[in-house]
C-alpha cells in the first residue's frame, strides 16, 4: 500500500477555470484548488503548483498525474502526466466515487455545459452543448458584471424572488435585450435575476438534456453549481432533488486524480511521468509558427522548456507533433502495451 | 477541350459516372485538389452566408479550378427513380455563380432520373450538342458512365477507401492522353476489393465496431471533418454507409410511415437503421452540418430508433471551425462510453481495466 505521503495529482484546465486537486492515498482529497485560468493557463498552472508546493509538506510525494479539461494537452506535457482523458469520462468517474449510485451528472462549467447519464456505474449516454455558449457560466459571469454584482451574490439573490420574470434563454443576445427591458419595466433585480436562472435552466434541459432520461440521484457539479438559484430552477424544472456534491467545482480534476490512481493501481512497477513540484519555478515558453508545407497552413505550437522542445502540436499530417519531445511517444507506445495486454 | 470538375459534393457518389462519360467522349476532365485551407477559405466569402457547409466547400473548389476552359456543374435533380436529391442540389449551378471566375463558362445539363432513363439520354443528347457532340456518341458516352459508377457502386459493398476508387478512375484517365484503350479500371478494383475484405478478416475482433453515418460529402471529405474517418479507423473497425447492399438498405426503410424523399436521406436511414440492429455494431457516430434541411429529421429519426435498441449513439454537427478540441473531446468520451459499456454488458468483467488504454492517442 501508498504511504501517508504519497498523493495523486489531478487536473482540470478548463476555459474558466484551472482546477488541481491533491488526493490522498485514502481516496479523500487533501488540498483543491479552484484559479481562475484568465487565457494564460500554462502560466496558472505554474502558479498552482507553486501554491501546492508551499502547502505540501517537503516529505510528501506525487505518485500519479492525470490532466482532462480542453487544454489537458498543454498541462499533460507541463506536468509530465500519467493519463490524460477527456472531461466527460473524468467528471463520471469522480461523481460515480463519490457516490456509486448516482445516475445523472449535469455539469455546467464556463464554456461549456454537459449531461452525462450513468447506469450501473457506467456511461450510457452523454451530450455536450454546441458552439452556442448561451447555457454556460460565462454568460452568468458576463449578466453580473453587466449588473455590476458579485458572482457569488447572484444567487442568493435570485433566491429572495417573489414572482421571477419570464426571460428569452434561447440565445444569450436575446437574453439579454430581454432582460435589459425587463429592467427598464421596473421589475425588482431578484425577479430579473431568478427568471434569468429559470431561461439557462430550461435552455440546457431543451438543448443538452433533450431526449434524456433524467433520473435520480442527480449530481449537479460545476462552477455554476455554486449558484443556488440555477440548483432551485433545476429542482423545480425537473421536479426532483439536486446533489451538489462537496467538491462540485473540481470534480474533472478529482476525476483525473482517481484515473491516475486507476492507474498506478494496475501497473505499480512504472514509475510517473510527473516533472516534480519545482516545475513552478522554471520557465516556459509557448511559440507558434505557421507551416508552409502544403496549401493547409497549419498553425502549429511549440512548447519549449528552457530552450529544449518539448512538444508541438496542431498540424493536420503529423509532420510536427511526431518529431516533438520523448514524452508524446511514450505515452503512445504506452498504451500499445495495454492493448495488447488487454 | 478541358472541363474542370470540383471536388465536393456530387463529386462523392456520382463522379465515376461523369469520369466515364466524358473519357468516352475524349473530353479531358480536370478536377480540383483535395480541400485544404484556402479552398475552404475561398469558398466562405463566394458562397451564400445561409447555405450548408458542404455547398461552401464545392463554391472553393470552383475556384481552385485553374486552366480550364469551362466548368461542369451538373443539376442533379434526382439519381434514382421516386426520390429527388436533396433541394440545394436542385439549385445548382445558378446559386454558384456568384463563385465562378469571370471569364470562364459553366456547363450544366439536368440529370432527372425521375423521368426515365430515355428522359436522361435525351437530356444528356441536347448537352451533347453543346459539346459538338452527336446522339451516337453520347449514347456510348452514357452506357460506359453507368458502367463505371456501377462498378464503382458495386466495389464499396466490400472495399474501402472511396479515394482509392478514384484514384484508380484517375490513374485511368491519365491513360486516355497516351492511348485510347479501354480503362481496367473495374479489373484492379476487384483485386484491391478482396485483398482488404481478407485483411478486416484477420484483424482483431476485438475492437470496437462503431458506424459513421452521414452524408459522402462529409464522412468522406476529410479535411472539414477534421479527419474524423482517419482518427475513427486508427481506434475502430468502421463501417460507413456505402458498405450496406441496397437490399439491406431497402429493407430497413419498411417500418417508416412514409417515404423519405430524398435518396441520400433513405440510404442514411437505410443503413443507419440496419446498423441499430446489428449486434456486431457497437456504436454509432452521425456526422451533420449547420443547415442540413433532411438531416434535420433523419437524424432525430435515427436517434429515436437507437433510443429503442438502447444503441450509443452521438451527433457529431460540423461547421467551418478548424479547432479539433471539440472533436476530439466528444469522440474520446464516445468511444471510452462505447468501451465501458461493451465491458460492462457482459464479456469478461474488467472494470477499470480498460478505462483509459486508450488515453492520449487521439
Amino acid at each position: 500500500m501508498l504511504g501517508e505521503d504519497k498523493y495523486f495529482l489531478g487536473v482540470d484546465v478548463g476555459s474558466v477555470s484551472t482546477n488541481i486537486v491533491l488526493l490522498r492515498s485514502d481516496n479523500t482529497v487533501e488540498e483543491a484548488l479552484y484559479l481562475r485560468t484568465q487565457g494564460r493557463p500554462m502560466q496558472t498552472i505554474q502558479e498552482g503548483i507553486k501554491l501546492l508546493r508551499t502547502k505540501m509538506r517537503d516529505s510528501a510525494e506525487i505518485v500519479g498525474v492525470g490532466t482532462t479539461g480542453s487544454a489537458r494537452q498543454l498541462a499533460a506535457t507541463l506536468l509530465g502526466a500519467d493519463v490524460v482523458k477527456n472531461e466527460i469520462t473524468a467528471h463520471a468517474v469522480a461523481a460515480s466515487r463519490v457516490n456509486p449510485q448516482v445516475q445523472t451528472i449535469l455539469e455546467i462549467g464556463g464554456q461549456d455545459s454537459k449531461i452525462i447519464i450513468i447506469r450501473d456505474g457506467v456511461v450510457s449516454d452523454f451530450a455536450m452543448n454546441t458552439v452556442c455558449a448561451a447555457g454556460t457560466g460565462s454568460f452568468l459571469d458576463q449578466q453580473a458584471a453587466r449588473l455590476s454584482i458579485p458572482i457569488e451574490e447572484f444567487g442568493s439573490l435570485a433566491l429572495q424572488a417573489k414572482h421571477p420574470v419570464q426571460i428569452a434563454g434561447r440565445c444569450s443576445v436575446f437574453a439579454e435585450s430581454d432582460m435589459i427591458h425587463k429592467q427598464q419595466l421596473g421589475h425588482p433585480l431578484p425577479d430579473i435575476l431568478a427568471g434569468l436562472c429559470q431561461a439557462m435552466v430550461r435552455n440546457y434541459l431543451n438543448n443538452v438534456g433533450k431526449n434524456k432520461d433524467i433520473r435520480g440521484p442527480i449530481f449537479f457539479q460545476g462552477g455554476v453549481a455554486a449558484n443556488p438559484g440555477i440548483c432551485k430552477a433545476f429542482e423545480n424544472e425537473l421536479g426532483q432533488s439536486i446533489i451538489v456534491p462537496e467538491h462540485y467545482d473540481v470534480m474533472g480534476a478529482l476525476g483525473a486524480a482517481y484515473l491516475a490512481q486507476e492507474k498506478a493501481g494496475r501497473r505499480p512497477e512504472t514509475r510517473t511521468g510527473f516533472r516534480g513540484l519545482h516545475l513552478g519555478e522554471t520557465q516556459f515558453q509557448a511559440k507558434s509558427f505557421e507551416c508552409s508545407g502544403c496549401a493547409n497552413r497549419c498553425e502549429v505550437v511549440e512548447i519549449m522548456q528552457e530552450g529544449i522542445s518539448l512538444a508541438r502540436w496542431g498540424d493536420r499530417c503529423g509532420k510536427w507533433s511526431t518529431t516533438a519531445g520523448a514524452r508524446t511517444d511514450a505515452g503512445l507506445t504506452e498504451s500499445e502495451e495495454e492493448k495488447q495486454r488487454a | 477541350m478541358k472541363i474542370g470538375f470540383p471536388r465536393a459534393l456530387f463529386y462523392f457518389d456520382y463522379f465515376p459516372f461523369w469520369a466515364g462519360f466524358f473519357h468516352r467522349l475524349n473530353i479531358e476532365v480536370v478536377t480540383s485538389p483535395a480541400t485544404h485551407r484556402q479552398i475552404m477559405e475561398q469558398g466562405l466569402k463566394k458562397a451564400s452566408d445561409e447555405t450548408c457547409l458542404p455547398l461552401k466547400l464545392l463554391a472553393g473548389h470552383i475556384q481552385a479550378l485553374k486552366d480550364v476552359d469551362a466548368i461542369f456543374l451538373p443539376r442533379m435533380v434526382s439519381v434514382e427513380p421516386d426520390t429527388y436529391t436533396c433541394p440545394k442540389f436542385l439549385g445548382i449551378p445558378e446559386s454558384l455563380f456568384p463563385a465562378v471566375p469571370s471569364g470562364i463558362p459553366v456547363l450544366t445539363v439536368v440529370l432527372n432520373w425521375r423521368k426515365g432513363k430515355r428522359q436522361v439520354l435525351k437530356d444528356l443528347q441536347v448537352f451533347g450538342r453543346q459539346l459538338g457532340k452527336n446522339k451516337a456518341e453520347i449514347r456510348k458516352a452514357f452506357t460506359l458512365g453507368q458502367e463505371w459508377q456501377k462498378r464503382y457502386q458495386d466495389s464499396m459493398g466490400a472495399g474501402w477507401d472511396f479515394e482509392e476508387s478514384i484514384r484508380e478512375i484517375e490513374r485511368a484517365q491519365k491513360g486516355l492522353k497516351d492511348s485510347a484503350s479501354p480503362p481496367e479500371c473495374g479489373r484492379g478494383q476487384g483485386a484491391r476489393t478482396s485483398t482488404s475484405a481478407v485483411s478486416l478478416k484477420e484483424q482483431n475482433t476485438d475492437r470496437l465496431r462503431i458506424a459513421l453515418v452521414g452524408h459522402s460529402y462529409l464522412t468522406q471529405e476529410s479535411y472539414a471533418n477534421l479527419n474524423l474517418l482517419g482518427r475513427l479507423r486508427e481506434k475502430t473497425e468502421v463501417q460507413l454507409v456505402q458498405h450496406v447492399s441496397q437490399e439491406d438498405v431497402e429493407s430497413h426503410l419498411l417500418g417508416l410511415r412514409k417515404k423519405l424523399f430524398w435518396n441520400h436521406a433513405k440510404q442514411i436511414f437505410g443503413s443507419g437503421n440496419k446498423f441499430v440492429r446489428d449486434h456486431e455494431i457497437d456504436g454509432i457516430i452521425y456526422l451533420s452540418c449547420f443547415g442540413c434541411g433532411t438531416d434535420s429529421m433523419v437524424q432525430e429519426l435515427l436517434a429515436w430508433k437507437a433510443r429503442e435498441q438502447h444503441k450509443p449513439y452521438m451527433v457529431v454537427t460540423l461547421d467551418e471551425h478548424s479547432g479539433e478540441a471539440g472533436l476530439v473531446t466528444r469522440l474520446e468520451a464516445f468511444l471510452d462510453m462505447v468501451e465501458r459499456r461493451r465491458v460492462h454488458e457482459g464479456y469478461v468483467s474488467t472494470y477499470g481495466e480498460r478505462l483509459d488504454r486508450d488515453s492520449n492517442t487521439l
